[in-house]
């Protein structure tokens, strides 16, 4: 991948996974991130050992590889004097502050706006919060199960109302990871403002605009139909719900697994479907032989696709669906999306040394390709793992260094 | 041996690379599977095996002290042996998290 960003730093004081998400993307963008984390606790991602019901193993997390790949860390104790001062010293080499802390820690902590402008006036700010800078809710903290998910309407737009409750967000870091690529895409525009103009900007992405970003189309729907309650309503898996279109839904197949089909303008393509789903017959019948009439005759129609993809196996269909020119999808699970011939042939997938020296980490790449490259970073580092080499770096004499470690203010 | 923060070091009984990150105190030895590590412009190893009680393996990013001289090192590269300082095994300085889940 083209390394759009080198040259530029970033310094992150930030934990979990929506904030740290955005360092990674500008990692996989070529930036320097140095990762500020607790000397002695590390991030708060790093205690996550348990994942829903699955032990995470702490050599190899992919709940920190996600977010933290190409990163250094390094440890420092910014509730103290010594490490404020060393922040402010590593914000002065920065173009980037980025952080997650809510406005009260900001300011305890001397790592709001100003401390930072003060250290560094060309710096851009970045803020990624639950609920936004402003409003009533900017203290309080969320996930993105609360912010993202629940509170932004995703949850109650795919649940159908049979059911007794809400559904959850799908696997974990879901809104965050999405929101960490619109923080990344802020700071570049940020970046770009910086050089035409001069001007260093603040930037805020919270999980809930990222939320309501996601749900837009229907909130925006919803605001010119204030009277309609039922807009939207999801249905009921396995529920023959089709609209004036036979051609869209989620059809079983033979094996109990499920193809999508949307296609959305049916006209040019009934005999092309018709033929891929081996009922070629159906195009000559005149119920469904032009756009109009398969349009008004959608229940008929809708019932032979069902039957004809309830016939065969999953693995029939995706192969025979190949050359179909009509939209449609295997519904695939995260395993198997790793072998998936169009992820693999575009590089959406690439690996990382693994710092057990077992075999390499596979990781999905940041969604952005320049000039039809993939990825190529290096692992999330280790708690603290750069701390020493670091300073030395930026020009810190040993014995500054050796006096910083014995006031505990690094690692 | 004079043990500079910043030098590198490598084993000679093992693929180990290590970087020190905190001089000792005083003088002393480090040595990774039983044996006094080299610099690590060295020319290769003359090899040997890993001393069985010096076995536990380096981790890369990890990073590892001996309380009583307080030389810190960091693994570069891992490998078999395990590092001691005049004798005395280092040990694993880690993260402690507070617990979470998901």
């Amino acid at each position: 991948m083209t390394h759009v960003m080198k040259g530029v730093r970033m310094l992150e004081v930030a934990q979990f996974t929506f904030v740290p998400a955005a360092g990674a993307v500008l990692t996989d963008w070529g930036a320097d991130v140095i990762k500020v984390e607790h000397p002695v606790r590390g991030d708060a991602q790093r205690g996550i050992q348990m994942l829903q019901r699955l032990a995470v193993n702490p050599q190899r997390s992919s709940l920190m590889q996600h977010p933290n790949r190409g990163k250094r860390s390094v440890g420092i104790d910014i509730s103290t004097p010594e490490g404020q001062e060393l922040l402010y010293e590593i914000a002065k080499t920065c173009d980037i502050f980025l952080t997650n802390y809510l406005p009260q820690a900001r300011q305890k902590l001397k790592i709001d706006l100003e401390h930072i402008r003060e250290a560094n006036p060309d710096i851009i700010y970045v803020r990624g919060s639950a609920f936004g800078e402003k409003g009533p809710d900017r203290e309080k903290g969320g996930f993105d199960s609360t912010s993202y998910w629940a509170r932004a309407g995703s949850a109650t737009l795919v649940t159908p109302k049979e059911l007794n409750g809400p559904l959850l967000q799908p696997g974990p870091a879901y809104g965050d990871t999405i929101g960490g690529m619109n923080i990344a895409g802020g700071i570049a525009a940020a970046l770009f403002h910086r050089e035409r103009t001069g001007e260093a900007l603040e930037v805020d992405v919270s999980l809930l605009s990222t939320g309501i970003w996601a749900t837009a189309c229907s909130i925006d729907v919803a605001m010119e139909k204030p009277d309609e309650p039922d807009i939207f309503s999801a249905s009921m898996p396995g529920s023959s719900n089709y609209g004036s279109n036979p051609f869209i839904g989620a059809f079983e197949t033979s094996d109990g697994k499920h193809i999508c089909l949307s296609v959305l303008s049916p006209g040019p393509y009934i005999e092309d479907v018709f033929s891929h789903l081996d009922i070629p017959e159906m195009a000559q019948d005149e119920r469904f032989s032009t756009a109009e009439a398969i349009m008004s005759n959608t229940g008929a129609a809708y019932d032979q696709v069902r039957k004809a993809i309830a016939a065969k196996p999953f693995d029939y269909w995706t192969e025979r669906l190949k050359t179909m020119r009509g939209q449609w999808a295997p519904y695939q699970t995260v395993h198997d999306i790793p072998k998936d011939e169009q992820v693999l042939a575009n590089d959406f997938i690439f690996e990382v040394e693994s710092a057990d020296g077992g075999p390499p980490i596979r990781l999905v790449a940041n969604p952005v390709q320049f000039n039809k490259k993939g990825a190529t970073n290096t692992r999330a580092p280790e708690a603290s793992e750069h701390t020493e080499l670091f300073l030395m770096e930026l020009g810190l004499e040993w014995d500054r260094i050796e006096d910083l470690k014995n006031k505990k203010a690094i690692a | 041996m004079k043990y500079k923060p910043g030098s590198r070091w490598k084993s000679v009984v093992c693929s180990a690379e290590l970087v020190v990150v905190r001089p000792p105190k005083g003088d002393g030895e480090l040595a990774c599977g039983g044996a006094a590590v080299i610099e690590h412009d060295s020319a290769d190893p003359a090899g040997g095996d890993v001393d069985p009680a010096f076995s536990e393996g380096v981790l890369i990013g990890k990073r590892y002290v001996d309380e009583g001289s307080g030389i810190e090192v960091l693994g570069a590269k891992p490998g078999e042996g395990s590092l001691s300082f005049d004798g005395r095994a280092m040990s694993l300085k880690d993260a402690k998290p507070l617990p979470a889940s998901d």
